[in-house]
């Protein structure tokens, strides 16, 4: 392979007598893994009045420990990958890669579920319209909510049981998670929301009540399951929706501004709860 | 017994209903304690407690000095645990090295080299290395079992807990697992349980036996193997005294109960006095 680069004199002198920063580091050992002749010219360096032979050593055993390291850990999976490009730390890349709604059989049945919603969308006329885009507005405002679900928590993250005798702040991986779940939700949502019919505001009428469910679940699933509190928050959503809809005779109502106004109301309140309750998800004791 | 290092004192368990444990009173030093119970006696509850993951609704946990209900304490607990639960789940996609690898980043392993390197030594301590590319889903249940173990081994911790964690391995790797576990019992505590006696007898130096949420023997594995002296002999049928008895391999009746007089006694084993301790339970377990 072969290199776009090469290392100059400075960077390989720094590298050579472990002056260099890590991030630095870091992107000189991934070129030197496919850059032969900056191999070369590093293993040629002197080393410098104040770095001592066995320091340059080192850092060639450095060198050698990454290439071996490198080469012998099994390359990531495709969520892993993705994660990685997108400047994931590994570390955290890892972690999300074992979410269960972060794998691709996940996503796939999230786009075809939208899919069906877009397509009722383009072929409703008439009041049906309205329902069809109703129903997008919804799936696609449940779809963070139901990832979350099935993100963590016992019966669902299979070494939940090992993962909570450790020592990661449970807080912070269900934070993580939850995150990387709503981000992908958002994304999908909004690439299915230029396929409909009507290209204005109400298409992407899905996003705050997406954030304030998906704070809401997390919330309530401090003192409930995930899955318990997804259920109740999705089934209370989708009656007051309906209620809202029944008595304003406006299909959409939830979604207009007025609705979209409570959202804000819910993810402000949701948040200030979930700040002070965020220990439970820490805390990491079944009961 | 030097000073323990797992205080657990007068503590109950309920799920719903059921009466997990009631009144666990023992301590546990460095080296090795092996659970000893029939299914249901409340073996996994209380060593799921000992790896902080479930609580006791009533009485006292001390585990290596920290009381695991204060949260920095529990956090000390953990940052020092190894933990091999009795059905431990994987993320069947990753490989074993992945998987090993998520669990030590949960345990807080952030540098990548170094944590790859310890990733690489408890997958040869359990002799996985020639698989750690291999998908979870694609191991047989004795190498998956033996993740388990690696997994637990991870940052050498001072306190192992294991729950059956010989289950589905074959003899030659429940060898390697006696050797694995025996290495660094000096400063290291583990607890242990299993359904073989033989491992019981093998590994540990204290032996707790469990029934129905209770404790009923706590000892050394002589200690409980003395429980059968003079307790059982060999006939040429079953005896009819006898609390249990079994044709041996060479025709003979190994009966275990109150010895007639005039018998053939033989040297009891460890395994005699945990069968004359649970009796009919472990018998109709067995049979089961």
């Amino acid at each position: 392979m072969s290199a776009m680069w090469h290392a100059d004199a400075e960077m390989l002198t720094s590298y050579a007598d472990g002056e260099i920063a890590d991030v630095h580091a870091s992107s000189l050992e991934a070129h030197l893994l496919a850059c032969e002749r900056c191999r070369d010219r590093l293993a040629a360096v002197p080393a410098s009045a104040s770095a001592s032979a066995p320091a340059s050593q080192g850092s060639m055993d450095r060198i050698w420990a990454e290439v071996v390291d490198t080469i012998d850990a099994p390359n990531p999976g495709f969520v892993e990958r993705t994660l990685i490009a997108l400047r994931i730390p590994q570390h955290v890349a890892r972690l999300l890669a074992a979410t269960p709604s972060l794998r691709g059989s996940w996503l796939i049945a999230e786009a075809v579920a939208l899919g069906f919603a877009v397509l009722a969308a383009n072929t409703a006329t008439g009041r049906s319209a309205d329902l069809a885009l109703f129903l997008f507005l919804v799936v696609a405002a449940l779809l963070p909510v139901a990832g979350v679900a099935v993100a963590f928590g016992p019966g669902i993250d299979p070494a939940y049981e090992v993962g909570a005798a450790a020592p990661m702040r449970g807080d912070r991986l269900v934070l993580m998670r939850a995150t990387a779940v709503l981000a992908t939700s958002i994304v999908i949502s909004a690439v299915a929301a230029l396929a409909m019919p009507r290209l204005d505001a109400i298409a992407i009428a899905w996003l705050l009540p997406s954030l304030g469910l998906t704070l809401a679940t997390l919330t309530l699933g401090t003192w409930l399951r995930p899955l318990v509190a997804a259920a109740a928050v999705s089934l209370s959503w989708i009656m007051l929706a309906a209620a809202a809809a029944v008595s304003t005779q406006d299909r959409l109502a939830v979604f207009r501004p007025a609705g979209q106004l409570a959202c804000l109301v819910a993810i402000a309140a949701s948040a200030v709860v979930l700040a002070h309750r965020h220990i439970a998800y820490q805390e990491g004791i079944a009961t | 017994m030097s000073a323990p290092t797992i205080e657990i004192d007068d503590v109950h368990k309920r799920f719903g209903h059921t009466t997990a444990l009631r009144g666990v009173t023992f301590d546990a030093a460095t080296g090795i304690t092996g659970l000893l119970g029939p299914n249901g006696a409340g073996k996994t509850t209380l060593l799921r407690m000992m790896a902080t993951v479930l609580a006791p609704d009533d009485g006292r946990l001390r585990l290596l000095g920290w009381d695991p209900r204060v949260a920095d304490e529990r956090l000390a607990i953990r940052r020092r645990l190894g933990y091999m639960p009795q059905e431990p789940g994987f993320h069947r996609s990753f490989t074993a090295f992945e998987f090993i690898d998520y669990v030590a980043i949960l345990k807080e392993m952030t540098d990548r080299r170094a944590r790859h390197d310890e990733v690489r030594r408890v997958l040869g301590v359990v002799d996985l290395e020639g698989v750690s590319d291999r998908k979870i889903k694609a191991l047989s249940g004795g190498m998956r079992r033996r993740v388990a173990l690696a997994q637990s081994m991870l940052g050498d911790p001072d306190l192992l807990v294991l729950d059956e964690p010989t289950a589905g391995l074959d003899p030659e790797q429940r060898l390697r697992f006696r050797e694995i576990v025996s290495e660094r019992t000096s400063d290291r505590t583990v607890v242990l349980s299993t359904h073989q006696t033989e491992d019981v007898a093998a590994l540990c130096q204290r032996i707790v036996v469990m029934l129905d949420g209770q404790v009923l023997f706590e000892g050394t594995p002589q200690e409980l193997t003395d429980v059968a002296e003079g307790r059982v002999w060999l006939a040429e049928q079953r005896a009819a005294g006898a609390r249990l008895s079994w044709r041996t391999a060479n025709g003979a009746h190994r009966n275990i109960g109150e010895a007639p007089p005039g018998a053939d006694l033989v040297a009891p084993t460890l395994e005699d006095g945990y069968l004359l301790l649970v009796g009919d339970r472990a018998l109709s377990e067995a049979a089961a």
